[in-house]
């Protein structure tokens, strides 16, 4: 047991199982339907590929507040540049896009030693404003071809019955899973957000490690906007706005503490559903979605002062 | 000496960090006019329990009487406050901060004008000059520089002649050598002598064993966050004192039992 | 040799970096943009926009000497601005201009507590309030107009208040300079500024030395949230009517300015007036845009560019002033 409540996920557990409990006693909506069931899980494996790259970088004890723009700007520049280069074409160069504003701000993080936040706040204005520049403001859509192309509909269409987002954040989930607990890189990583001296001093190169996590964060949400236009083909400016903030509530209700070398996978991906099902559930109940924005930042702090005291009870230092 | 109330008196102290057991019943007394050496290896809880009675951390459980009165609120002000002064091993200057300032964070003078309290700098910078120049900084260093660009030497001179200016009952010393030559550290160590002799509760935190045998009146030996012994320095020799350290304390209990 | 002068100069006065940017930008702008940039009419807009923007960044420079930060700025100036308008139209200006602050300290008060009280990190508190008070102006402004009538624009304190100008310039504009002065005076010759420093200087050492760092970092976002309702305030003024977007992004040019104006990330060193001149280094540019038809989405690219520019010069500028 109480092994089960050290593990990183297990408040988001709880999480879960509470608010399913409360949803189903209090159904407003009709919660357990396919449709509504459907909808759900497809946000929500959006989302948990974002906040799965945030938990990565939050593990290294660095933040990265620019996924929500990097995941807006991988999906405009996939649905900008199609037109010339295909859909896997302009698949290639959107993830490389988003690779490249990952490395970019890993690079000032690590070589120019500036705070993260600083850095990822400049990524998050950056990025958001390359797609103004570049869109004009204006509305994309895929032309009917790319939409019947086999890529897109492997992206985004229904495979076996089931979301193809689902199946791909399970396959990436698993990789990514067996990347940070069986691998050296992982328990590498673990310890440059635990004790970046103390990891230097058994010569893991922490910079290197804090590089490739940016990178992975990037590469997750660029990958998430991409996925989402495969299945809503059609895009806005205002793409993935505010999503860096779920993204991170979504990996604090994960289990993931802000103090660096602790996380789960798992958990991210449960903190996404919950996030993801209280936005439907105010939707559903008819609040204006401004309330929306204000719920998140409640949830955001909740659940790190929720976190903080799981932690220091548990006698982690944190 | 010892036969009038303790000025500082700890009972049955514990203190909890999360899971780890820092402070483990600890009891101990110490009397105004004493100079007492606090020893044990690093872990052993010697910074932790002068954090106590220094205020920076509250006890989990246990009693803190000081001058016979139980101390129910647990403040650094509250400590300094009251004549407590410590020179705390890592912490005590900021580094951003000028050497004036320093000197006086937190009980800075002030010049009241409309009521509104503005720093007197006159006497911040006057007085503080006076201590550093006391306690052998270089001519080229001035109250105003920042603490950034001091030595170690010189940060813990700052240090010690702060908690001198300060203190009326009480010095803490958390390794006030570290970091000081030979002729600095006989000075330090002189004046502990002296302070004690001015009928101060002098504390004295060390690795030296042999220097602690020399100043010290008593010696209170910790290990693993518990008091392991408290013996008079007349009683034993240096080398006995080292193999009571190596032991954790069990030979003082066989002599105390014989 | 003139620059090993300049050494200990720079090591003192980390502001002299974004003066030599500021002066060296005004020469551009002016010389560049024939004559739009560089006019009476164009400065004292620009002179407006610092004025909101500098009092919201001397906030955030509070908090971020005591080695915290403050991003709910931007909400809590759309929320000051909210609060006095509501009420302008109703009571005296001067009265709904306390109100909006009062509305302002209590926003930091409840950021104060939280990041305090839990020991949670600021960033993610004020993240989250952020948007909590985002969305909150949005639900209002949805609902209820927010203006004040034309007929109700006058009087000496909706003049003094932002809504009119003395000498030619906006009232806002004497506003920040009394704040400023009643700040800096604060910060190096009050206790409540020795001690704000020490406590971003080396939380620890301060607490030792028996300074109550939770009310010292209570106090500086108190003061933060005062001062962005402040500035809410004045711009309501000045525009006479609000919506829920009101003080968007406003946060991050408030980060960015102080950043650019010298003031360190992890605490401890503070640049009022350095702050001030980076809001005026974003205004200026701000308006430089404008005024030579770039499109305006080119500002946030910039915006994000020059954080991290910012940062990094500030940064190299240091460690060559500390080198020996």
């Amino acid at each position: 047991m109480k092994q089960l409540v050290r593990s990183q996920g297990f408040g988001a557990i709880i999480g879960v199982v509470a608010m399913l409990v409360v949803f189903t006693l209090i159904d407003f909506s009709g919660w357990w339907t396919n449709q509504t069931v459907a909808n759900v899980s497809q946000f929500t494996a959006i989302l948990a590929f974002v906040a799965m790259g945030q938990a990565l970088v939050i593990m290294t004890k660095e933040i990265d507040l620019s996924v929500g723009s990097v995941y807006g700007l991988a999906g405009v520049a996939f649905i900008t540049l199609e037109p010339a280069l295909g859909v896997p074409g302009s698949f290639v160069l959107a993830l490389a896009i988003a690779a490249l504003v990952g490395f970019l701000q890993a690079i000032a993080v690590v070589k120019g030693e500036l705070p993260s936040m600083i850095v990822t706040l400049g990524g998050l204005f950056a990025a958001r404003g390359i797609i103004y520049v570049w869109t004009g403001g204006s509305v994309h859509n895929f032309s009917p071809a790319a939409r019947s192309h086999p890529m897109t509909r492997l992206l985004g269409g229904e495979l076996f019955g089931i979301d193809a987002a689902i199946l791909w954040l399970i396959t990436v989930a698993a990789i990514l899973g067996l990347l940070l607990w069986a691998t050296p890189f992982g328990n590498r990583l673990l310890a440059t957000g635990g004790s970046r001296e103390s990891a230097e001093s058994r010569g893991v190169r922490t910079d290197r490690i804090k590089i490739a996590a940016f990178i992975l964060c990037s590469l997750l949400a660029g990958f998430a906007g991409i996925l989402t236009l495969c299945n809503q083909p059609q895009t806005h400016v205002t793409l993935g706005e505010n999503m860096e903030l779920e993204a991170i509530a979504a990996a604090v209700i994960g289990g993931c503490l802000l103090t660096g070398g602790r996380g789960s996978i798992l958990g991210a991906i449960l903190g996404a559903l919950i996030v993801v099902s209280f936005r439907y559930e105010l939707i559903a109940l008819g609040a204006p979605s401004s309330w929306y924005i204000t719920f998140i930042g409640a949830v955001l702090i909740v659940a790190v002062i929720f976190n903080q005291k799981l932690a220091r009870f548990l006698g982690h230092s944190a | 000496m010892t036969n009038t109330h303790p000025l500082i008196q700890v009972k049955n102290l514990d203190l909890h960090f999360g899971a780890f057991h820092a402070l483990k019943n600890v009891s101990v007394d110490f009397h105004a006019g004493e100079l007492i050496g606090l020893v044990g290896d690093n872990g052993a809880g010697k910074t932790t329990l002068i954090r106590v009675l220094c205020g920076i951390y509250a006890p989990s459980s246990g009693e803190v009487f000081f001058d016979g009165k139980k101390i129910e609120k647990f403040h650094p002000k509250l400590a300094i406050d009251q004549g407590i002064e410590t020179i705390q091993q890592s912490v005590g200057l900021c580094d951003n901060l000028s050497i004036a300032r320093n000197f006086y964070l937190g009980r800075e003078p002030v010049k009241r004008i409309l009521g509104i309290p503005f720093l007197d700098f006159a006497k911040m910078r006057e007085k503080s000059t006076r201590v550093i120049r006391q306690f052998g900084l270089r001519d080229n260093v001035s109250a105003d520089d920042e603490v950034e660009r001091l030595s170690g030497g010189e940060r813990q001179s700052v240090k010690i002649g702060r908690a001198v200016e300060f203190m009326n009952r009480v010095v803490i010393m958390d390794e006030p050598t570290n970091h000081l030559s030979v002729r600095e550290r006989e000075h330090v160590n002189e004046l502990a002598v002296q302070l004690k002799e001015q009928g101060l509760l002098v504390i004295y935190i060390t690795h030296d064993i042999f220097q602690v045998h020399k100043l010290a009146d008593r010696v209170v030996i910790m290990e693993n966050g518990a008091k392991v012994a408290d013996a008079s320095t007349d009683a034993m020799t240096a080398e006995e004192l080292e193999e009571v350290i190596r032991q954790g304390g069990r030979l003082v209990e066989k002599r105390e039992a014989v | 040799m003139t620059l090993s002068i300049a050494k200990p100069l720079i090591r003192r006065h980390a502001e002299i970096g974004i003066f030599l940017i500021g002066a060296i930008l005004v020469v551009i702008f002016a010389s560049t943009s024939d004559g739009k940039w560089a006019n009476l009419y164009n400065i004292g807009t620009i002179l407006q926009v610092t004025a909101t923007l500098g009092l919201m960044s001397l906030g955030v420079a509070l908090v971020i000497g005591t080695g915290e930060i403050d991003i709910s700025v931007g909400s809590t100036f759309g929320m000051g601005a909210l609060a006095y308008l509501w009420l302008a139209a109703h009571v005296d200006p001067s009265l709904a201009a306390v109100a909006a602050v009062a509305v302002g300290a209590a926003i930091g008060l409840i950021n104060g507590l939280l990041v305090t009280r839990t020991g949670t990190p600021s960033l993610i508190i004020t993240l989250g309030t952020l948007m909590i008070f985002r969305g909150i102006a949005i639900a209002l402004t949805e609902g209820f107009s927010f203006s004040v009538p034309y007929a109700a624009r006058k009087g000496w304190a909706y003049f003094g208040l932002g809504g009119g100008e003395f000498l030619g310039f906006n009232t806002a504009l004497y506003w920040l300079i009394i704040v400023l002065v009643i700040l800096m005076v604060m910060l190096k010759a009050m206790p409540f500024g020795n001690r704000l420093l020490a406590v971003g200087g080396s939380a620890e050492s301060a607490h030792s030395r028996g300074v109550r760092v939770s009310r010292i970092k209570l106090s500086a976002f108190v003061l933060c949230g005062v001062l962005a309702a402040f500035a809410g305030t004045l711009e309501a003024g000045k525009l006479g009517f609000a919506d829920g977007s009101m003080g968007r992004l406003m946060e991050l040019q408030a980060i960015a300015s102080c950043v650019l104006g010298g003031c360190l990330l992890a605490g401890g060193r503070v640049s009022l007036i350095g702050a001030l001149m980076g809001a005026f280094v974003l205004s200026s540019i701000q308006s430089y845009l404008v005024v030579t038809g770039v499109r305006p989405q080119w500002f946030i690219l910039i915006l994000g560019l020059i954080v991290v520019i910012a940062a990094y010069g500030d940064r190299s500028l240091r460690q060559w002033a500390l080198r020996k």
